[in-house]
């Protein structure tokens, strides 16, 4: 394929020749292409009460990229089917991206879409049914963005801190969320064109015992600002902690959380990430905990899901395990699991917890005038925070911990602007345990084992703490 | 600790390796028993290590985590670093040492001769390490008032 891989991007950093269609064109082709708009098939499915399906895919090469889409789809028909890109392109280095490309293809961890150019992103498009999102992980994800545009892709995954925080250890915050507000602004663009991307924010975060009034206060933010700057439809992922009612609670926190830092015009979904850490490793486990986080999903009235599969211990999952999972998740859907019901009552306390945790964090940094400069003071300060943190721009002085039924509440809550009810209560819910001075060895052991937290359910691993 | 005293200690995960959970316990432990711990994180190189002893000249030690096998690779710039005299104090090395699950004593010596002094397979045993390890130097300090 000697030429065949160009440059096209539109903002003149990467090199190579080529330009991108004007924003008009690409708005026109997508209403040509006629297929629903990621933004359509989400309120289709909550409309009807179903839970979309999508599963994670992306290799290097052009045509295997095409077979792996047409191959999930044609085997699991799921409702989204997702271009993940690799890891050059992620940090925009195009060139290694090209390079690897050109030489083995193979040793990419994703689609390098820029590199490939947007034509090849419209083949692409057009060789399957349902719309196509982009998952990375950027801390600056513009020129990725504009060649997704023009490829017709019309859902977009990453956001200032989210995309930050997880994946890099020295991008200024600050930097982040400029490019992101870029992007944001080209959406914004986009719905006066007529056309409504949906802008998925990454609340899974670190993916390693993330509490959910952490996950959800980030995608607040980053929500608040991506409304201001024009988007119309954001997806609020959350990622499933393993405990039914925190999670079932976490989900429907989505839509009370929108009402109340939202304004009314923008149209936001909850999505559950199928649990990202540690999976079981014996294929009937893998698909328990799989068709568990569907049902999650289920009740807590999630418009998607991003699945998993039962070679999930093992690495990338091969196309045939994508599709079982795909094909799995989406029994949770029948009509004939109806009586599936969970504890109302307690899910109304655990919200109601989750909500006031959420405002805590959120009102004082939404309170200043400008909300860039304010949550990347309040970072600096530990104010803002995440666990487990790769960027050195976030303190990570929460530390989270499983309590005795598995439901994910901070041993320590750092410098977070918490009530003493708060702090109270996550201390109450793990017996007291000495958050100042605990035992290093004993802390490394228990929080082995909340992470290993089904393989040791399933009893496939010793605990830690037992040895 | 008595609350006057005044611990610093550096601390890092090796350059190739990204793995956050571990750095960030064995940071809020050392802190919660009193320490002053400048957390340089992940994928940190030698010269980041460096770097941390000029800003702190009175580093008890600098602990280096490595659970990726690579540790060998990436501390290959510590002789250097020691003869310039950039990096004075004890260098502790924990974690999973080597790729693969047989270990071989090769491994540790090799370690030794890369210019670190103490290797920690559990790192429950850090504090009681660092105490020990303050415990030398104040007897040195004293044999050198003393001389």
């Amino acid at each position: 394929m000697t030429g065949g891989v160009t440059y096209l991007a539109g903002r003149g950093e990467a090199p190579g020749p080529g330009a991108l269609p004007p924003l008009a064109e690409s708005v026109d082709y997508i209403a040509s292409l006629g297929k629903p708009t990621a933004a359509s098939v989400l309120k289709a499915a909550r409309d009807s009460g179903r839970v979309a399906i999508q599963p994670r895919c992306g290799v290097g090469g052009h045509q295997e990229m095409k077979a792996l889409l047409r191959d999930l789809e044609e085997r699991a028909a799921p409702d989204f089917l997702t271009l993940t890109i690799d890891s050059h392109t992620r940090l925009k280095r195009f060139e290694q991206a090209l390079r690897t490309l050109n030489l083995s293809p193979g040793d990419l961890n994703g689609y390098p879409l820029v590199s490939h150019g947007y034509r090849r992103g419209r083949e692409l498009n057009e060789s399957v049914a349902a719309p196509l999102e982009i998952r990375h992980g950027s801390p600056d994800a513009r020129i990725l963005f504009d060649v997704a545009v023009a490829s017709g892709i019309t859902s977009f995954e990453g956001g200032g801190i989210s995309y930050n925080l997880p994946y890099s250890k020295a991008v200024p915050l600050e930097e982040s969320l400029t490019a992101w507000q870029d992007v944001d602004r080209v959406c914004g663009e986009l719905a006066g064109l007529g056309l409504v991307v949906d802008r998925e924010l990454f609340g899974t975060l670190t993916a390693v015992l993330v509490p959910p009034s952490i996950s959800l206060a980030i995608s607040v933010l980053e929500a608040v600002l991506a409304a201001r700057a024009g988007v119309r439809c954001i997806s609020v992922s959350y990622p499933q902690s393993g405990h039914l009612v925190q999670d079932v609670a976490a989900l429907r926190a989505i839509p009370a959380l929108a009402r109340t830092y939202l304004p009314s015009g923008v149209e936001v979904h909850a999505v559950l990430h199928e649990f990202m850490g540690v999976f079981p490793k014996d294929r009937g486990h893998a698909e328990d905990l799989i068709l568990y986080g569907a049902l999650v999903a289920r009740l807590g009235g999630a418009s998607k899901l991003i699945t998993k599969t039962y070679q999930e211990a093992f690495g990338i999952p091969d196309t045939r395990a994508n599709a079982e999972g795909l094909r799995l998740a989406d029994r949770a859907n029948s009509r004939l699991l109806g009586f599936m019901t969970v504890d109302e009552q307690r899910v109304g306390e655990e919200l109601d917890w989750i909500l006031a945790e959420v405002a805590e964090i959120v009102e004082p940094v939404l309170a200043a005038p400008d909300t860039i400069p304010a949550i990347c003071e309040a970072f600096a300060e530990g104010l803002l925070d995440i666990p487990f943190s790769a960027s050195r721009y976030a303190k990570s002085g929460i530390i989270p911990k499983r309590d005795d039924e598995g439901a994910i509440r901070y041993l320590s809550t750092g410098s977070l602007p918490f009530s003493s009810r708060t702090r109270s209560r996550n201390s109450e819910l793990l017996k007291g345990a000495d958050a100042a001075g605990p035992v290093i060895g004993s802390l490394l052991a228990e929080l082995a084992d909340d992470i290993n937290y089904f393989p040791i359910l399933f009893q496939e691993m010793d605990s830690e703490v037992s040895k | 600790m008595s609350p006057s005293e005044r611990r610093v200690v550096i601390l890092g995960v090796a350059a190739s390796d990204s793995h956050a959970v571990a750095n960030h316990l064995i940071a809020h432990a050392l802190r919660g028993v009193g320490f002053e711990v400048e957390n340089l994180g992940t994928c940190t190189p030698v010269e980041e290590f460096a770097d941390a002893c000029d800003r702190h000249p009175d580093a008890e030690a600098v602990i280096i985590g490595s659970l990726n096998g690579h540790v060998h690779e990436d501390l290959r710039d510590l002789p250097a670093a020691r003869e310039a005299g950039r990096i004075t104090c004890p260098v502790i090395v924990g974690g999973n040492l080597s790729v693969g699950s047989k270990k071989d004593p090769r491994d540790l010596e090799r370690l030794h001769e890369l210019g670190v002094d103490r290797i920690l397979s559990d790192p429950g045993q850090l504090v009681a390490l660092l105490d020990e390890l303050r415990a030398a130097r104040t007897a040195e300090r004293q044999l050198l008032v003393a001389s």
